[in-house]
């Protein structure tokens, strides 16, 4: 019953039988189902409602000012639905989202029918209304993590994508070309390994105007590919003599197309962990950058925010513990995924299995 | 060897200029200068126009950065690092006053990594497989993912504001509460207590990570013929694993050990942050936020130089215990 499968078949079918590997791949799908729905999970805006005859989606303006309906503000509804919807249009109906809180500003009284203002400062404890409770301004700390999974989603992936293509084609330059090629990539690679990241951040995101997330996410890119092109390198440097890549040679194939289409493929499964372990890491970079206040500016809900508000006023142990927690979680899961992707795709770690 | 030697040092001088000028560069393009960040705290020292120009000229502020980096080698080559602009005062004081607190932590915490992470390695080999080498190995993981952040306020909230008046308590950041005459029994007191918290967050990252990694290369090593030879002669298994074993993946780990130096005389930006102690990374933050461009490029060459030679000493550590390998 062998069936054919590639060595990523293969690969797939040893990591499914690490239940660790697949329960941390099933939480990191779970947060990005999280990151996707967040506005209908916490929000202040109906998902979905018909106004004056025609429907709208106001959630949407959470992923992006600018999708907000203009017949909203044009009947000044200055971001307070439920009550204006009612009283400008009685035929009007919504879907609201889950939990009615906002990540941005806190819920004031009588907002939605019946409901008291948010507490602030350290009345905020956590309670059946709340239950992580509200933060020095008495914005919703479940809203704002729950929002803010889409930054910690995007930090890993956007900056890794970065380093990862940065880092292979350096590692590939170097270790294929060699000579004075591989010389001056190594040269560069020294560099930015040498040049303390945090002081590059904290300098760069300091000489950048208005910063936002994006600038974060590209700067802890641009510095996090030197472990990755290293990798790479050796991988290229060891593949390149291989005898598959002499007969594609023979057979005219140009470098370009043996680096991307001979030794590329056989060289990413190892290169692929450190990425991997890189998403962890650059999560792990951005939170703490937010934390010392040097990440996004206050609008954006990051986790590490979050913890920020909690220095002033360690009381407030509810800022520490739901935000770390999930930090701590996520980190882990992307961990966990690495260490799955070594185990199935190393056939060294395999052998010492038997 | 020597033409490699020699071949690595002038590679390395080039590294370094490369890094000084990219952070010198970037340094004076933060917006504002040291005056500024200086003045503005402050608005009862406002000053004239002309005292300001007086200034700027004094501290060389008036130049463009690259005849400012110009000057500033120039004088590094004659054996000067400069005076910081801030805090008046020469930067090799400065970093001299800093370095002992941050030893102090790192110090001790490599220590406790070390003494804890060797042992607990082998055991984790010695039990490969089984449930309680399991738990302890994701416990470590679990502590390797842990941010070191969110571990010190957790310490703090723990042992300083909910132990409040129990034995429990201990000092919320800073290295020392009691005035410079107190007793000297009572002084080394008072700071070990300052630095247990500092010390925790420090050495556990690390230790799950060492501990991890002499556990992977004890997994290659066991696997090597003469580990077979050594128990078919009849050695016992934990003889097996320290004399033959363990020995063997000393190398790897001395390169770990050279390339955390830079990490030890360094300190961590973020645990000197949150704990207030008066340590190099905390100085780094300081005059990175101060405009302060004689101390940043001062630390920044330290932190170069200490990793080019961590990385010169593995490679060299490396050629020298295994003949497979050549600098050559």
């Amino acid at each position: 019953m062998a069936a054919v499968d590639g060595f990523w078949g293969q690969a797939w079918r040893r990591y499914r039988r690490r239940p660790l590997a697949m329960a941390a791949l099933l939480f990191v799908v779970g947060l990005a189902a999280v990151a996707v729905l967040a506005p209908a999970i916490a929000g202040t805006k109906p998902v979905v409602c018909r106004y004056k005859g025609r429907l709208y989606a106001p959630c949407l303006a959470y992923f992006d000012r600018r999708l907000e309906p203009a017949i909203f503000a044009k009947d000044k509804f200055r971001g307070s639905y439920p009550r204006n919807l009612a009283a400008k249009d009685p035929q009007s109906w919504a879907i609201w989202p889950l939990v009615f809180q906002d990540p941005y500003r806190a819920v004031r009284a009588d907002e939605w029918p019946g409901r008291p203002e948010n507490p602030a400062m350290d009345k905020g404890v956590p309670s059946r209304a709340h239950p992580f409770g509200t933060d020095q301004a008495g914005v919703d700390v479940f809203a704002k993590m729950v929002h803010g999974t889409t930054v910690a989603l995007l930090v890993g992936f956007v900056s890794m994508g970065i380093a990862g293509t940065i880092g292979i084609v350096v590692g590939a330059l170097g270790g294929y070309c060699g000579g004075w090629v591989d010389a001056l990539t190594s040269r560069i690679t020294e560099i930015v390994m040498c040049v303390p990241t945090l002081v590059l951040i904290l300098a760069i995101m300091a000489i950048i105007e208005k910063p936002t997330i994006w600038h974060t996410m590209a700067i802890i890119g641009f510095t996090g590919w030197t472990g990755i092109a290293r990798l790479t390198r050796g991988e290229f440097l060891r593949l390149k003599g291989a005898e598959y890549v002499t007969a594609a040679r023979a057979a005219g194939a140009g470098p370009v197309r043996i680096m991307l289409r001979h030794i590329l493929p056989n060289a990413l499964a190892p290169i692929l962990v450190p990425i991997t372990f890189g998403i962890a890491a650059a999560i792990l970079v951005e939170s703490g950058l937010s934390f010392l206040g040097f990440g996004s500016p206050p609008p954006t809900a990051s986790w590490g925010s979050i913890l920020n508000g909690a220095r002033s006023n360690l009381g407030m142990w509810w800022l520490v513990v739901f935000p770390g927690v999930a930090i701590f979680l996520t980190v882990l899961a992307y961990n966990l995924v690495g260490e799955g992707l070594q185990e199935a795709t190393d056939p060294r770690l395999r052998e010492a299995r038997k | 060897m020597a033409t490699y030697l020699l071949r690595r040092l002038l590679l390395g001088c080039v590294t370094l200029v490369a890094i000084t000028v990219v952070v010198y560069g970037l340094a004076r393009s933060m917006p504002g200068n040291p005056l500024t960040a200086q003045l503005g705290e402050d608005p009862s020292r406002k000053v004239s126009a002309a005292d300001y120009e007086r200034m700027q000229r004094a501290y060389g502020l008036d130049r463009s950065w690259p005849e400012g980096y110009l000057q500033w080698a120039g004088n590094l080559l004659r054996g000067d690092l400069g005076r910081s602009i801030t805090r008046k005062q020469p930067v090799t004081t400065l970093i001299g006053e800093r370095l002992g607190p941050t030893l102090l932590v790192s110090g001790t915490a490599f220590l406790l990594i070390w003494m804890l992470a060797i042992p607990l390695g082998l055991y984790a080999s010695a039990r490969a497989g089984t449930v309680d080498e399991r738990g302890v190995s994701l416990v470590l993981y679990a502590l390797y993912s842990f941010p070191t952040f969110v571990a010190a306020l957790l310490l703090q909230i723990v042992f300083s504001v909910w132990s409040k008046g129990t034995a429990w308590e201990l000092p919320l950041f800073g290295m020392t509460s009691l005035p410079p005459d107190a007793p000297l029994a009572a002084r080394i007191v008072d700071v070990a207590r300052h630095m247990i918290l500092p010390v925790v967050c420090q050495t556990y990252v690390s230790l799950a990570y060492d501990t991890r990694f002499i556990r992977a290369t004890m997994a290659e090593a066991v696997r090597q013929d003469y580990i077979r030879t050594a128990r078919a002669k009849g050695a016992g298994p934990w003889r097996v694993l320290v004399r033959h074993a363990f020995r063997n993946t000393l190398i790897p780990l001395v390169t770990l050990l050279g390339l955390s130096l830079p990490a030890l005389v360094g300190g961590s930006i973020i645990i000197e942050q949150i704990f207030t102690w008066p340590g190099m990374g905390r100085l780094f933050f300081e005059s990175i936020r101060e405009r302060d461009y004689p101390t940043i490029m001062g630390l920044t060459l330290m932190f170069s130089v200490l990793t080019l030679l961590g990385q010169l000493l593995a490679d060299l550590l490396y050629s020298a215990v295994d003949p497979r390998v050549s600098v050559e």
